[in-house]
């Protein structure tokens, strides 16, 4: 019964994964430029945003029309509201790759140090790791998966806290303190990657819950929910 | 007293008195068959229904002559009033517009409560005078009393066939005509029947039409319709005239 | 089944999906029993293999609309017609145009199941045996069974009584005895609304499956349905100031548009629930 409405569910949800395997590659792109200082890279990360951008409307579209006429419950009304915010999630994550693609190319011809590349080359790493945890949990609604990325999101924060040392360690010569405030928004830039991917795990939750409910709480900091 | 036990007295009242008005019509149908059947018994017998007419002064015989004259009346009034009457009916219901359609049903009103002996009078001038008296003439009265009965049950059964039964029809694609024959006759045919049924009932009994077409016979069994045929009205009628008490058992049992 | 999405891509305008032929030209239409126009001036193309919904509040005339299109009003004494329906390009009401073969061409089902007291199998045969289809009468009643999902439920009971069927049963057979007769347009009029929710969720799976090989126009009063089943939406209203009360179309679009940013207010009004 009503397999035009399954299927239309099914390809929103397909497109939604699409979309996630294309911030993938912007955030390795991104990343890839900033180790080698690589501008041309850099122009083809942002350009390549407007691919997610048009993955973006067509889902926002989709999902504007199947609950027009489809008038959804239950599980599919779950389904459908986490796929809006999903979507909203990995738009905002393309957007962060184009802001790190950006300062790449405004940063000055500095060396800091292998060091210092290594940091962002984890933090990146980690952040991948995230998003695909992401991602497969949420196609395969799997709570304990999503729960998961808590603990991994930690680990950026402190990665991002030692890239921050690292920066004051930089030194006072203006070209190295401009190249050291670029990097810190960068860095900012990875962790609230990082973020979003927690947020797309709380969407699976609420999916499989019904209940929606932040894993953790700033406002709470001893109070772990997951 | 309170309103409410006077309601239920005045219920109460209404209920007596309208089942004792129902036993007196039981009682006033119970009499009439009980004695008759009283005065008749005696008479029935095999050789009733198989002997004809005793000859005049002599006892015994029967009533088969007019019992096989009756029927072959009745088969041919049915024959020319079904087909006329249910074609009527259909014409009535399916295709007639309302200019057309009221005065016929007032024509086919007004037929059905003609008394019969107008009806008799009418086929003696139509068909008798200049030539005799006639089985055909008979039964052509007859067919004139139970057309209308017909007519009307047929467009009874008609007009409760749904209305959405042909609009399925209709909309497949099928002409009017064909919609009546497959769907909408079909589903009549019980009450057709039941109309015919009625009809014939009716047409067997009556004597007045068949007084002045059919009464002039022998007391020997004859199936030539152009004379006329024995039949069990007019016996009943001529026995009741008869000082023979024996024919007035076989009267009675007729 | 084109997916939502590529649909929607497609009607970033207010468009119709394709502009397949025309099947019906319905030009200034006006529609009369008697003194009072039921409908008024009503403009608009229907479209072939697509499923066209005419929504409206009761008394608007969805239903006399969809009575003209295959002439059923000519029943009704006393109705008639201005303007035109041209129906491939042909005058529907033009003189010597036959109603009754306009009928089998464009093929109607009723509200409420009508099924003749036949055999099942009789009520699908009937009407191509009467209109001169013997050919492989069995091939065709199967076909046609098939054809409306319901083949695999009654192929042991041909020659059962109809009436034994339940209320979803009797109305699939409706439409099978509809396209036995190979039209080309099917007219339902509410089909559904006598039936429970999962009768009506097979009816509209089955008329996806029907828009392939005939054009659809269903008359519903059911907004929800019409969303989910149908890909052009006409909404009709009425009318009314003091010289007369009539139905009108208000707007006709792509079902998308209506539902998610309908370009008249009153069509808003109906189709949010603040009308009246």
């Amino acid at each position: 019964m009503r397999t035009a409405f399954q299927q239309d569910l099914d390809v929103l949800e397909a497109t939604l994964q699409e979309e996630g395997e294309l911030v993938l590659r912007a955030l390795r792109g991104a990343i890839k430029a900033l180790e080698t200082r690589d501008e041309e890279l850099a122009d083809e990360v942002i350009a390549f945003d407007d691919d997610v951008d048009e993955r973006y409307v067509r889902i926002e579209e989709g999902i504007q029309l199947l609950l027009a006429r489809q008038t959804p419950v239950a599980t599919d009304l779950r389904l459908v509201l986490a796929i809006l915010h999903v979507n909203l999630h990995l738009e905002r994550m393309a957007d962060y790759c184009v802001t790190i693609a950006k300062l790449t190319k405004l940063v000055p011809e500095v060396d800091p140090g292998p060091r210092f590349v290594e940091g962002f080359e984890e933090m990146g790493s980690r952040c991948e790791e995230m998003i695909r945890i992401a991602l497969a949990s949420f196609s395969n609604r799997d709570l304990e998966g999503a729960e998961s990325l808590v603990e991994l999101d930690e680990l950026i924060d402190r990665a991002n806290r030692r890239v921050v040392e690292r920066i004051m360690e930089l030194g006072t010569d203006p070209e190295m303190r401009e190249y050291g405030l670029r990097m810190v928004i960068v860095s900012r830039a990875l962790e609230r990657i990082g973020d979003h991917a927690v947020d797309i795990g709380e969407q699976t939750a609420y999916l499989l819950t019904a209940e929606f409910r932040e894993f953790t709480d700033a406002s709470h900091p001893s109070h772990r929910n997951a | 007293m309170s309103r409410y036990r006077r309601r239920r007295i005045v219920n109460r009242l209404m209920e007596v008195i309208a089942t004792v008005a129902a036993l007196v019509a039981v009682a006033v149908l119970a009499i009439v068959v009980v004695s008759v059947a009283k005065r008749a018994a005696g008479a029935i017998s095999w050789d009733f229904f198989t002997k004809p007419q005793a000859l005049f002064g002599q006892p015994g015989g029967g009533i088969a002559n007019a019992l096989v004259g009756t029927v072959l009346l009745v088969l041919m009034a049915g024959a020319m009033a079904l087909p006329v009457g249910v074609l009527t009916a259909i014409y009535l219901t399916e295709f007639a517009p309302r200019r057309v359609a009221v005065p016929i049903q007032v024509v086919i009103d007004v037929l059905a409560g003609l008394p019969t002996i107008v009806i008799g009078i009418f086929v003696y001038a139509l068909l008798v005078i200049g030539h005799t008296q006639s089985g055909i003439a008979g039964a052509f009265a007859l067919a004139i009393i139970m057309l209308p009965l017909i007519a009307r049950a047929t467009q009874e059964v008609l007009l409760l066939v749904p209305s959405t039964l042909r609009e399925a029809s209709l909309a497949l694609g099928v002409r009017r005509w064909r919609t009546v024959l497959g769907v909408i006759l079909p589903t009549s045919v019980g009450g057709i029947l039941t109309g015919t049924v009625l009809a014939v009932a009716r047409a067997a009994g009556e004597t007045a039409p068949l007084l002045f077409t059919s009464s002039i016979f022998a007391n020997t069994v004859q199936t030539d319709v152009t004379k006329p045929l024995p039949n069990i009205p007019v016996l009943i009628f001529t026995y009741s005239e008869q000082p023979d008490p024996a024919l007035h058992e076989q009267q009675r049992s007729s | 089944m084109t997916p939502v999405i590529d649909v929607a891509q497609a009607r970033k305008d207010a468009e119709p999906i394709e502009k397949n032929d025309v099947v019906f030209d319905i030009q200034k239409l006006t529609a009369s029993y008697g003194k009072q126009p039921a409908i008024s001036d009503v403009d608009l193309e229907i479209y072939r293999n697509v499923i066209t919904a005419v929504i409206g509040p009761s008394g608007c005339g969805k239903s006399t609309f969809i009575r003209c299109l295959n002439r059923m009003n000519d029943l009704v004494p006393g109705a008639r017609i201005e303007g035109k329906i041209l129906y491939q390009g042909d005058d529907l009401y033009a003189s010597g145009v036959d109603p009754v073969e306009v009928r089998r061409r464009i093929g109607m089902v009723f509200q409420k199941a009508n099924p003749f007291p036949k055999s099942i199998y009789d009520n699908v045969a009937w009407g191509p045996r009467v209109l001169g289809m013997r050919k492989d009468l069995d091939g065709r009643v199967e076909k046609a069974l098939r054809g409306a999902a319901l083949w695999d439920e009654v192929k042991d009971r041909l020659k059962k009584n109809a009436l034994s069927l339940s209320g979803g049963q009797q109305q699939r057979l409706c439409i099978a005895r509809a396209i036995a007769v190979e039209p080309d347009v099917l007219l339902l009029d509410e089909p559904a609304s006598a039936l429970d929710p999962i009768a009506t969720s097979a009816i509209e799976e089955l008329m996806h499956e029907l828009k392939r090989d005939y054009t659809l126009v269903i008359v519903t009063h059911n907004m929800q349905q019409a969303a989910r089943v149908a890909d052009m939406t006409a909404f009709f209203s009425l009318d009314v100031d003091e010289s007369r009360r009539t139905g009108v179309l208000v707007e006709y679009d792509g079902t998308a548009k209506i539902f998610t940013n309908p370009g008249d207010k009153r069509t808003e009004d109906y189709v949010t629930g603040r009308f009246g």
